[in-house]
């Protein structure tokens, strides 16, 4: 039996990389998952991969309505939630000096303000046993050039799950933060090239970067009760990137 | 199947509490599992409880020669080491003003100087591919007054961690600290309702750790759900160190 058995996911960002390699793995523990994101077509194949546990919902976390359609769509059918793995998330480089305000807008209306209402809207569904995972990142915790925007926005999802765990206090619900560190999603792939997936790897204690597979694995153990005197914790799964 | 089929592992400190719940743990996923404690009649009991695919080896793991007695079992019965867990470790009472030379010795010998010697002379044993966990304590990321040198004595596990990883990389090698918060065991079951009640206020879970739930984290840092987790610290206390 898997350790997932009879619950109720929603997996933001679920149609490719890590929220798909979560997906499938919650699917093999016994889950039904809804998986989120902007793109039909993705959004297709993956319920096409996944199976008959698997249910798709379009839209963004940086839309309000997108959001109360995807959990109209959970309450109906499911009427409770068990598992939301608020995943979704972006960023770009830009140095200091050249930091936008729009640059700023996006990442954090995606990555924080977009994680939040995940998390708000979908805590009227949640009880007793549920697990809130928010993807954070070992940019939070590390000073990649570039990125500080983006690092921001994953340091204050970090900190999102330190208040909530007092918020959430006597309602038996968890939260806590997944940080991935480099992870060969194919979005990864692309945008690092051979050469950059080379430097990840080489700068990785683990001498290479995550198959997806591994993070998905994290946080079936994050949604599942075997993390259940968790809460408030960030679990890097980063092969130790960020802690040397 | 198990997660840990096949796996051979070395709890020191096994014979009781948080440690002695994870050998169970691991025994029931398949592995054989050596313990260490330093009372006999303490370890008879324990090995007794596991019941099946258990050694339990007498030793100190402040004492070299313990540990070397220790491994030279481990060799001799199976001749290799999957899992390292080291969880040897006690910590008493001194404020800063009251610290003798022998708190100090006593704290540092058992907990860093025993842990780091644990995982030192593991190392010929151990599999490529193998996974150390340590025992940290939320202690080492806070202020517990008169705890200092048991709080400093963790911090220095916390980071062995980050250098052997580096050190450890050509072996992929995975090296990771566990650190419970307050847990239920028979010592906390001991304290008086109020300061119950205080320690439970302070936990964002609202309930103290149950010791089969730290065995849960344990597996999962020991098997390979977790084979890209390493080099971490992960507080498993109810939220407790995190706010």
């Amino acid at each position: 039996m898997g350790k997932l058995e009879g619950k109720v996911a929603v997996i933001t960002g679920g149609a490719t990389g890590i929220g798909r390699a979560a997906a499938k793995r919650f699917i093999e523990e016994g889950a039904i998952v809804f998986i989120f994101g902007r793109r039909q077509a993705e959004l297709d194949a993956a319920v096409a991969d996944l199976g008959s546990n698997a249910r798709a919902v379009k839209g963004s976390i940086s839309d309000l309505a997108d959001l109360d359609r995807l959990y109209a769509a959970v309450k109906a059918e499911r009427g409770t939630l068990d598992i939301v793995f608020a995943n979704a998330g972006a960023g770009s480089p830009l140095p200091l000096g050249k930091i936008t305000a729009e640059h700023i807008d996006e990442t954090f209306d995606t990555n924080v303000k977009g994680t939040i209402f995940t998390v708000q809207k979908a805590l009227p569904l949640m009880g007793k046993g549920g697990s809130i995972i928010l993807t954070g990142s070992s940019a939070g915790t590390t000073g990649a050039p570039t990125m500080s925007v983006y690092s921001a926005s994953k340091a204050a999802v970090r900190n999102l799950a330190r208040t909530w765990a007092e918020d959430l206090k006597g309602t038996g619900i968890r939260v806590n933060v997944l940080s991935p560190g480099a992870t060969a999603t194919e979005l990864a792939k692309a945008a690092l090239g051979e050469e950059g997936q080379k430097v990840y790897a080489a700068m990785t204690p683990l001498q290479r970067m995550a198959d997806p597979a591994e993070i998905g694995a994290a946080a079936a153990f994050l949604a599942s009760d075997d993390s259940s005197f968790m809460t408030a914790s960030e679990l890097a799964v980063d092969g130790g990137l960020a802690q040397i | 199947m198990g997660k840990l089929e096949g796996k051979v592992a070395v709890i020191t400190g096994g014979s009781s509490g948080l440690a002695l719940e994870s050998a169970k743990r691991f025994v029931e996923e398949g592995a054989y599992v050596f313990i260490t404690g330093r009372r006999q009649e303490a370890l008879d009991e324990a090995v007794k409880l596991i019941g099946r695919n258990v050694t339990g080896v007498r030793g100190d793991a402040s004492n070299l020669d313990d540990l070397d007695r220790l491994f030279d079992t481990v060799k001799r019965e199976k001749g290799k080491i999957d899992v390292l867990f080291a969880s040897a470790g006690k910590g008493e009472a001194a404020k800063l003003g009251e610290i003798t030379e022998q708190h100090f010795d006593a704290g540092f010998d058992l907990i860093v100087r025993g842990t780091l010697f644990t995982v030192q002379k593991a190392l010929p044993l151990l599999n490529d591919g193998g996974s150390i966990i340590m025992i940290g304590s939320v202690a080492s990321v806070k202020g517990f007054p008169g705890f200092g040198v048991y709080a400093a004595s963790k911090a220095a596990l916390r980071s062995f961690a980050r250098t052997w990883v580096n050190e450890l990389k050509g072996r992929h090698i995975r090296v990771n600290v566990l650190s419970p918060g307050q847990v239920d065991t028979p010592d906390s079951q001991r304290l008086d309702k109020e300061t119950r009640e205080m320690f439970e206020s302070l936990i964002p879970r609202g309930k103290m750790g149950r010791p089969e739930e730290i065995a849960a984290v344990a597996l999962f840092l020991a098997s390979d759900e977790s084979s890209y987790v390493n080099g971490v610290d992960l507080a498993v206390d109810g939220g407790f160190s995190a706010i």
